[in-house]
């Protein structure tokens, strides 16, 4: 939560009734990765709308980390033209040279004690210059392989004035047992309340909406359960291919990429019980049990696909052995969908769908809620359409926004039925702009608030999951590539859906 | 006027007819959080309208604009536009406005045209331009059917002789002060004085005379003494001095008018530091 009456008004009687924004202590924030995209397209937009909403602390400074070479200002120079470029706000000279006089750029090969050596000194300087007080924000952008090393250089020289934060990227290791170590390395050096695992999904309204509509309405809670929903759909669909991430998605597949980290947690969002509060224990408490229950009935019930030759918007594109730095006989998977159970009284024998994959046929992820049928409808269904449950949509992107569908009477003589959209649009009613994803998270990090990142326990259970997956998968050869770029994904995603006489919703 | 329509059945049907796409055919989407209600005497036509074309976009709603024409014959000339925006791609949100001037007798009764032109269920909030005649006929009428009354009483004249009448429909209905929102800046600052403050004997404030009146009323209600107030005639507030010395100037700059309006129709919750303020200003 980022405003906040002040608490000490008892104390203070003019601060009865006023709301100040929670400010953050003075900080220097480190980003190791310097020079890859996320911090060009992501991190930077994310500080500059910070700094521009005034919701940066005045004594504020960004070191960049790196290998390649580059001096200050070049630095500068290329955050400018990436916030620019990048940047959701109309770029402002004046905020822009106050976030760029606190910007640092250290070139080192972290390994390398002589660069920690360069780092530290770096940031002592700013505690002079800029009073950031000791207190650092370390942000790993950075490979997976080199997490660990750079945890554990910093964990052996952190600050012993002021506060240190650890913000971890996914994937968060590669299976359990990874998984484990890292946060065993991770937990060496720091508290669990200084580790910051972040998952951009849950930076975005839509996904804090869903809590809101889950918790803050009524009408939905006492029918969010296994008496009235039939099934629950979640579809994380892009329609992107792997964009020169070879060497990076060869390893992942779509299980690490997407279904690990985003699918589930909108998994456990969606089917997790009420928490006693919004503290970071109490919605984390709530979400582990989800994710504790969540179990695949069995091999049939998940299907894996990559993509072929096909055409995304009129345009052909390569099929996934075709994009360069992709091994030719490749059995990485850009598909994945699976049935979930989760095993407790709310949702027990309510199948969730689940399905992620690229080069599908449009960008889309959504959660659906589809409600049992009428038991009994009184009308003839002659020229009606096929009287169809009831399904609440939670468009997380595009669209932001939430649908009802149900069955309405056509005007006229007799009774003929259609189905109906009665919409909600984030974006149209709220008209004061929707905040990216990292703002959020930068800002929450910065607060010390960790309701929206991931605990070590969660990111276990995950993984869990997927290694019991991945497991199955090592017993066969698939036959891949089994879906052409732009359509639904692969046939057998259709019939694990037949199999129980449902169908992936219609788009 | 274009169409003047004359009835509420005529605005219900106009403002049906306008919310198709005329090339598509298509219904527009239709998102509606509040019904708006703006009381327009004649000289505060051109400052509202102005208000009203910034605030259509941000809150999407029914806005009521209502023009009292006292002097004219009975009856009522209104129009309705539905205004759409662009809002994701190939999406457009509208807003609906109705401008209905009150044309004799009719302005002495608001509140049965509004009553079947309020969306049902959702807040209404009633923007009273000008001093409200406190006790008299329509006033007392709308006040009966909002939820929230906005004012802003920098456009009042001898203060702070009207804050008495104000304080009396506090128990009615929630009142909301654009020159209380212009405080805003300014009463964390002064709070960030504690406890030096706690003595204060008297305060200089640089300002419009509301915004004045406003903050000595709010110091001396919640610190619960005599405070001396000097004013210093400005059309904003650009100074506050506690004893002499001068308080902190607020970080970042002022709102416009369109921005005040917008942040009161988010508000829900009965002010009470505001009221308290009111009765000590």
């Amino acid at each position: 939560m980022t405003e906040t009456a002040q608490p000490a008004a008892h104390e203070n009687p003019l601060l009865e009734g006023l709301t100040i924004r929670r400010m953050a202590d003075p900080c220097a924030f480190v980003i190791f990765g310097a020079s890859g995209d996320l911090t060009r397209r992501k991190l930077f937009p994310a500080l500059y709308s910070l700094a521009l909403r005034r919701m940066l602390p005045e004594q504020f400074a960004i070191v960049g980390v790196a290998r390649s070479e580059e001096s200050d200002d070049e630095f500068r120079e290329r955050m400018k033209h990436a916030v620019q470029e990048f940047g959701r706000d109309e770029f402002n000279q004046e905020v822009w040279d106050w976030l760029a006089e606190g910007m640092r750029f250290v070139a080192t090969d972290f390994a390398d004690d002589g660069g920690q050596d360069r780092l530290v000194a770096t940031l002592n300087e700013l505690d002079q210059t800029r009073g950031t007080a000791g207190n650092r924000v370390y942000y790993l952008a950075v490979p997976p392989d080199a997490v660990p090393v750079l945890v554990h250089a910093l964990g052996k020289r952190r600050s012993t004035d002021g506060w240190t934060r650890v913000v971890v990227e996914k994937p968060f290791g590669r299976d359990l047992t990874s998984a484990q170590k890292l946060n065993a390395e991770l937990l060496r050096h720091f508290e669990e309340d200084e580790i910051f695992r972040i998952d951009h999904y849950l930076g975005k309204e839509t996904v804090q909406n869903l809590l809101a509509l889950r918790f803050a309405n009524g009408i939905f809670e006492p029918i969010w359960n296994r008496q009235f929903v039939d099934h629950i759909q979640i579809t994380v669909a892009e329609t992107l291919g792997i964009e020169g991430r070879a060497a990076f998605y060869e390893q992942a597949g779509a299980i690490r990429d997407v279904f690990q980290n985003h699918l589930l947690q909108l998994v456990a969002l969606t089917a997790m019980e009420p928490p006693i509060d919004f503290t970071a224990e109490s919605v984390r408490n709530e979400k582990v049990k989800v994710l504790r229950a969540l179990h695949t009935p069995g091999p049939k019930h998940v299907v894996r696909g990559q993509y072929g030759r096909g055409y995304i918007e009129g345009e052909e594109v390569p099929g996934y052995r075709e994009e360069p730095g992709v091994d030719p006989n490749s059995l990485t998977e850009t598909y994945v969908a699976a049935k979930l159970y989760v095993d407790n009284w709310r949702w027990a024998d309510t199948p969730i769908y689940i399905r992620a994959g690229k080069r599908l046929a449009r960008r889309e992820t959504t959660i659906a809620i589809e409600f049992q049928r009428a038991p009994h409808p009184p009308f003839e269904q002659a020229d009606s359409e096929d009287l169809k449950p009831n399904v609440l949509v939670v468009h997380i992107q595009p669209d932001e926004g939430v649908s009802l569908e149900f069955a309405a009477k056509v005007p006229g003589q007799g009774i003929m039925l259609r189905t109906v959209h009665m919409d909600f649009l984030y974006g149209g009613t709220f008209r004061t702009g929707i905040p990216e994803a990292y703002e959020r998270l930068i800002l929450d990090c910065l607060l010390g608030d960790a309701t929206l990142f991931t605990r070590a326990d969660e990111v276990e259970e995950q993984w869990s999951l997927v290694d019991s997956i991945v497991a199955l998968w090592k017993r066969d050869r698939p036959a891949f590539p089994n879906y052409a770029a732009g359509t639904w994904g692969p046939g057998a995603a259709n019939e694990l859906m037949r199999r129980d006489g449902r169908e992936w919703r219609r788009h | 006027m274009a169409t003047a329509l004359a009835s509420v059945a005529e605005i219900d049907r106009e403002l049906a007819a306008k919310r198709w796409d005329a090339e598509s055919g298509e219904p527009y989407q239709r998102t509606s959080v509040m019904t708006h209600l703006a009381w327009v005497p004649e000289a505060w036509v051109e400052a509202a309208e102005d208000v009203l074309a910034g605030l259509a976009e941000r809150h999407p709603s029914r806005t009521i604009a209502l023009f009292p024409r006292p002097d004219e014959d009975d009856g009522i000339e209104a129009r309705a536009d539905v205004d759409c925006f662009e809002s994701g791609v190939g999406r457009q949100i509208c807003t609906e406005t109705i401008r209905i001037e009150l044309c004799g007798n009719r302005a002495s009764v608001p509140a049965s045209i509004v009553q079947p032109l309020l969306l049902p269920d959702l807040p209404v909030f009633l923007r009273w331009r000008g001093v409200p005649p406190f006790g008299e006929g329509p006033f007392e009428e709308l006040l009966d059917v909002v939820d929230r009354l906005i004012v802003d009483s920098t456009e009042w004249p001898g203060l702070p002789g009207p804050y008495g009448d104000l304080a009396d429909v506090f128990d009615r209905v929630m009142v909301s002060d654009i020159a209380w929102a212009r405080t805003s800046r300014w009463r964390p600052q002064l709070a960030s004085l504690w406890p030096g403050i706690a003595e204060v004997k008297r305060i200089k404030v640089t300002g419009t005379e509301a915004q004045a009146y406003l903050l000595a009323g709010w110091l001396r209600s919640r610190l619960d003494r005599e405070i001396e107030l000097e004013h210093e005639p400005s059309d904003r507030l650009v100074s506050v001095e506690v004893d002499g010395e001068p308080a902190p100037f607020p970080p970042g700059d002022p709102p416009d008018p369109a921005d005040l309006l917008s942040d009161e129709l988010d508000r829900f919750a009965r002010d009470r530091i505001y009221e308290q303020a009111v009765r000590s200003a």
